[in-house]
């Protein structure tokens, strides 16, 4: 359970199986809906370009919660790693109220979802940035 | 949110603090205590978290309301908070609360001219002594208006703030007298830390957090305190105003403040020369505890106009930095209330040098007010830190959140970031604070404000049935 209160609907926890199982996603974008009651899928797509995806967390005009399959290669050469990566997207620049509503409801969401491997809280750009992004999930250890 | 209310047909009859009623938000500190209607922006009411006795007859008497800090005769200025912010003295708490909900947030009543005391004559022993409930009259309009009030305590649910090292049985009776004391249908009790992470979007923080009686340096991760990383010590804004006291004692010619109220009148004077002004005859004394209390207040004046933090890069007890101070910064001039008026320069980055360095204490501050080198923000920071894992320091550097009154003091943010830049090199190190100084004096206040007008949080309140099946220990089950 949150601290706010709001829930996430099934609807979030069936499209991130879909990423997880199937590979169906890339990426999905939840939100809080318009009614401040739930936290709902905004957006789920196969698109790999990552600048795509942050453009997009960019453009959304204030927080907004994110699951991104995040693949690395390893700098030993030991191959590639998947990584199911959480991103808590609140942008500095966002009001007090969207913050307090996302930061104090983003647990009910992350608890829902089985099988994150790493989580980024994001505040500005830098954060979304792909190298940041790849050294945080990688723990430096990208190539 | 909450203050565009539905008609109640759409409620379900269950729902506490839906829209339809506005809850109350209490956030009380050892300075100041605030509270307002939840869904605000801002706290209606900030007032001092002090109170008048009145002592001399036969029975004490106490006096709420900032108003009735005056000078007068038999007069002691108590507090009902301890120097560790959280409430002991529950048998003024409450009234105290009500005072202020009553007549700061709730409108003025009605009452009968003959009663509302406008027009009645002023008698010398009635300064401030007008209390609620005092008029005998059972005028029909006066006891409307209170049965009014009560139901307006009785309908609104109650959220508080608490210090993260608040005890289990204050939390106990926060909730006793909530709902037997005031019959709130509903009650919910926050850390700060935890508040002030939400509302700056970061529910993992690092929380620097520098209030009057403490500083505190906490980790939050998801939203929850981590117990252990928990510190505190006295180096608020009261330790900063013990080295503003220490800097005039010390000062050359010793710089003895006269108070607002002992002044008559002043004629301005050149700076650095004797004040001229005639002083207050009152006639009776004035007790230890006002003048403390008044003294303070010009301690305040101070630190908000001349002190500074000295933003580094070098500490200020490194030699020549001193010189630097003196020579290449701008001077305030400050006037007291008597007119007088004195040039300060590199001494207004001394006295909030001890914050960050022990060292740098003035030498004649006195001994109950010394600090210890384990007890400088840096250190608090430090063990803070070492009290979480490894890996969650990074995290917690990266999204230092700072607030409290005291961090308003200018420089402080820049200096806080050399010395996290120099205790943790090669992390990334961020500070966030609300650029607003309104959030960053009422940061906790606002956070309960907008997660109690959330309209989901009526799944979160310990309503009153909750409270009378479980009795008081609910609140440790459900406030985690």
């Amino acid at each position: 359970m949150s601290q706010s209160g709001v829930s996430p609907t099934p609807e979030c926890v069936d499209e991130f199986n879909k990423l997880k199982l199937n590979r169906e996603h890339k990426y999905i974008i939840f939100k809080v809906s318009d009614d401040k009651k739930s936290i709902v899928v905004e957006d789920a797509s196969a698109e790999k370009d990552w600048e795509v995806f942050s453009g997009k967390l960019r453009d959304a005009g204030g927080p907004r919660y994110a699951v991104y399959d995040v693949e690395y290669s390893l700098s030993s050469g030991e191959g590639t790693r998947n990584k199911i990566t959480f991103i808590a997207w609140s942008p500095d620049d966002a009001g007090i109220r969207p913050k307090m509503l996302y930061a104090s409801s983003k647990d009910a969401l992350k608890s829902s979802l089985n099988g994150i491997g790493a989580e980024i809280q994001a505040n500005d750009e830098d954060d979304i940035e792909w190298s940041s992004v790849v050294g945080k999930v990688s723990k430096g250890l990208a190539g | 949110m909450a203050a565009h209310n539905l008609t109640s047909t759409v409620q379900p009859s269950d729902v506490y603090g839906g829209d339809e009623v506005q809850a109350f938000v209490l956030d009380p500190g050892y300075y100041f205590t605030r509270a307002g209607f939840a869904g605000e922006d801002a706290p209606k009411a900030v007032q001092p978290s002090f109170y008048a006795r009145i002592n001399g007859a036969d029975q004490p008497k106490d006096i709420y309301g900032e108003q009735y800090l005056i000078p007068r005769e038999n007069l002691e200025v108590r507090n009902y908070m301890t120097k560790d912010s959280i409430v002991e003295d529950w048998d003024t708490a409450p009234k105290f609360w009500e005072s202020l909900i009553r007549n700061q947030l709730l409108p003025p009543r009605q009452v009968a001219p003959k009663q509302n005391g406008l027009n009645d004559i002023p008698r010398e022993d009635q300064e401030g002594d007008v209390e609620m409930g005092d008029s005998n009259g059972a005028d029909k309009t006066g006891d409307t208006a209170e049965d009014e009030e009560l139901k307006l305590f009785e309908e609104s649910p109650l959220l508080m703030t608490e210090a993260p090292w608040n005890t289990t049985k204050n939390r106990e009776k926060s909730i006793e007298m909530a709902m037997e004391g005031w019959g709130c249908p509903a009650f919910w009790i926050s850390r700060t830390p935890t508040l002030v992470s939400f509302a700056a979007g970061k529910p993992t923080a690092l929380i620097i957090d520098v209030g009057a009686a403490n500083a505190s340096v906490v980790a939050v991760h998801d939203g929850h305190v981590l117990k252990r990383s928990i510190q505190k010590s006295p180096v608020g804004g009261l330790w900063l105003s013990q080295q503003v006291q220490a800097l005039w004692e010390g000062n050359d010619p010793k710089v003895e403040p006269v108070p607002f109220f002992m002044v008559e009148n002043k004629a301005p004077v050149d700076a650095g020369a004797p004040a001229q002004y005639t002083a207050r005859k009152l006639g009776f004394d004035i007790s230890e505890t006002f003048r403390a209390y008044e003294d303070e207040r010009l301690r305040t004046e101070f630190k908000e106009s001349v002190v500074e933090v000295w933003r580094g890069p070098t500490r200020f007890m490194m030699p020549g930095t001193e010189e630097i101070a003196r020579n290449q910064t701008p001077g305030r001039v400050f006037e007291f209330p008597d007119g007088s008026n004195h040039m300060w320069r590199e001494t207004r980055y001394r006295v909030a040098e001890g914050m960050w360095d022990d060292t740098a204490q003035l030498p004649n501050t006195p001994d109950e007010w010394k600090i210890s080198a384990e007890q400088t923000l840096s250190s608090l920071i430090r063990n803070c830190l070492s009290g979480v894992d490894v890996d969650l320091r990074p995290n917690l550097l990266g999204n230092v959140v700072v607030t409290g009154a005291s961090t308003l003091i200018n420089g402080f943010n820049d200096r806080l970031n050399i010395e996290l830049t120099q205790m943790f090199p090669g992390l990334k190190i961020r500070i966030h604070s609300a650029g607003l100084s309104s959030e960053r004096r009422f940061g906790a206040w606002v956070g309960g404000s907008i997660l109690s007008s959330l309209g989901t949080f009526h799944q979160m309140w310990i309503s009153r049935k909750e409270y009378e099946e479980n009795g008081v220990n609910i609140v440790e089950k459900r406030c985690k």
